[in-house]
């Protein structure tokens, strides 16, 4: 019998061509085009109130990471790739907020920017914040923004255009910078010492991340914060054992003394009440995103693969409960899951295999989830960053709530994307992967191979002696996270590829996906 | 009354041109290959610009 397709384009690889950008968008039925067209008016629009303002353009031709942005509106084509109906939506519901969040972040930081707008009030009410790092402890200075230049020079540029970070990361190195460090905080090094990071800020905060890349990057910045452009820095160092119960004092007493350092330098005071507003809203997020991947555990998951993981490390990470948009996108996502859980939908005609994604996953190549269910039919039914902290904060303001609070703050900072598993001890990165597999009646794990990251690496035999003991085949998929000339994005797909057809045996769903020509692409 | 069929036509055909001008522009992705064009002028820039590298 003939296998059912989907409404409009189906053989997804020939709109590739071996430029940068496609042949044209997607077909994708009358109803879903037009909606996808109304939804890329709106991206113009936001794309059109940002050129407007002069300040911007001027940005435009300061630094080198803005000419990325020209990519913008592929990359929601790129996420969007043989969605059609309630997951199309879900996908703009996210992707065209977090797009907007950014185009704001970008408009906040050019204003206080010394080079670009130069607004000094502004500029003094802003803290800057790592990219990797929770924001927690500005969740209760409402009248502070907590911005991180990080995110718009660095994390979305590599999102938006897989080249953008190689001319960075050949600065780091050109300098002196070991070549095998992580590329994420080695570009964001290279940006400080390329003298292409805005300049603003009372005052900054930085976390001990995820690695020894995180802790070299975060030397190379702050020294530049604070010698060259007089812009004191805070280190949060958050205990690295953060299951264990003996450091949560340590770990509550750290953010008692960051906000005590940026109450110190900013002259503003902590407001509670906006600390158990923004609380009720984390708690908001963690309900839906448990609903969802409660979803995913059944034979019709909803809101997975490129529509969790993205979406779900901006909530979780950079917005935490301080932006109301966020928990509107929350409602409508969860609304548009319902429904199609409801009627039993999927997302492409066949799901052949149910996957854990483990590991870092490659950021020149985040939409390769996407990838996975066109071509292979492999449903990402979630991945290692999206497994985050579920513990509800208290959201009532009691004496003993605000003392709680501080823990609460605390076990977030700790427990930061990425850094929740990579540190932590084997229980947090082996054994709960196992845990997942059996919960979301998995029978597939891919696991990202990140070649520069050695937390994850020391495991490698590990996670291949459970996965026989456990009787799940198990894909390594190697790629260097920012730098793109390491593995490229087609060698990226031949490790799936090779293992789909060599060992199970199977022929694509989608045959014109197996081999792209999308070496240049953005 | 006739004025008024006229206006509304008018309106209706400036929409429908609207609409088919920019269904054309993001169907065949014309904004994607323009502003591809855009980037090698912007990296040349940022080639010549002056830098001072902070280690």
């Amino acid at each position: 019998m003939a296998e059912k397709l989907r409404v409009g384009d189906n053989e997804l690889g020939k709109l590739y061509t071996d430029g940068k950008v496609r042949k044209r968008r997607e077909w994708r039925g009358v109803s879903d085009t037009l909606y996808d067209y109304w939804r890329w008016l709106g991206t113009m629009s936001v794309l059109a109130k940002f050129i407007v303002k002069p300040r911007n353009i001027k940005a435009m031709f300061r630094y080198r990471w803005m000419a990325n942005y020209l990519a913008s509106p592929m990359m929601l084509d790129r996420f969007s790739q043989g969605l059609r109906g309630e997951y199309l939506r879900i996908m703009h519901e996210e992707y065209d907020t977090v797009f907007k969040d950014i185009g704001l972040l970008l408009d906040k930081v050019f204003r206080g920017d010394k080079r670009i707008g130069n607004d000094k009030k502004y500029s003094d009410k802003v803290v800057l914040v790592d990219e990797n790092e929770m924001t927690a402890v500005m969740m209760g200075f409402k009248t502070l923004k907590g911005l991180s230049r990080e995110t718009i020079s660095t994390y979305v540029p590599v999102l938006l255009n897989q080249h953008s970070m190689e001319h960075y990361i050949d600065v780091a190195q050109l300098q002196g910078l070991a070549p095998d460090v992580c590329p994420m905080p080695e570009a964001e090094a290279g940006i400080s010492i390329d003298d292409d990071a805005p300049i603003l800020g009372k005052c900054a905060v930085q976390c001990n991340t995820t690695c020894d890349g995180s802790l070299l990057s975060n030397g190379v910045i702050s020294r530049r914060l604070i010698n060259v452009d007089g812009i004191p820095v805070f280190q949060l160092a958050a205990p690295l054992r953060h299951r264990e119960d003996d450091v949560q004092d340590y770990a509550a007493g750290e953010i008692k003394n960051a906000i005590a350092f940026i109450e110190e330098h900013t002259g503003e005071k902590w407001d509670w009440d906006y600390y158990f507003e923004c609380a009720k809203r984390v708690n908001y997020a963690t309900e839906c995103r448990q609903e969802w991947l409660e979803m995913n555990r059944t034979d019709y998951p909803q809101v997975f693969g490129g529509n969790l993981a993205l979406y779900t490390e901006t909530n979780y990470m950079a917005i935490c409960g301080k932006v109301v948009d966020f928990e509107k996108a929350d409602r409508k996502i969860t609304e548009l899951a319902r429904r199609a859980y409801d009627k039993k939908l999927k997302m492409v005609p066949q799901y052949r295999h149910r996957a854990i994604i483990w590991g870092v996953q490659s950021h020149y190549y985040f939409d390769f989830l996407v990838w996975l269910v066109n071509c292979w039919g492999i449903v990402p039914l979630t991945d290692m960053l999206s497994m985050v902290s579920t513990r509800k904060l208290v959201t009532e303001d009691t004496p003993e709530n605000r003392e709680t609070a501080y823990y609460d703050m605390a076990w977030l900072t700790e427990n930061m994307i990425m850094r929740n598993r990579t540190h932590g001890g084997y229980k947090v990165l082996l054994d709960e992967l196992w845990e997942y597999v059996e919960q979301f009646n998995a029978d597939m794990v891919i696991l990202w191979e990140h070649q520069s990251c050695k937390a994850l690496n020391g495991m490698h035999g590990q996670f291949e002696e459970k996965a026989r003991e456990k009787g799940i085949p198990l894909v390594w998929v190697g790629h260097d996270l920012f730098d793109p000339r390491i593995v490229s994005r087609q060698g990226v797909r031949d490790q799936i590829n090779n293992f789909l057809r060599t060992v199970m045996n199977e022929e694509p769903i989608d045959p014109s996906l197996e081999n792209l020509p999308d070496e240049k692409s953005w | 009354m006739k004025l008024i069929g006229k206006i509304i036509l008018k309106v209706f055909l400036a929409v429908f041109a609207l609409f088919a001008v920019t269904f054309t522009v993001y169907f065949f992705n014309l904004d994607m290959k323009a502003t591809s064009l855009l980037e090698p002028l912007f990296i040349k820039h940022y080639d010549s610009m002056e830098r001072k590298y902070y280690l």
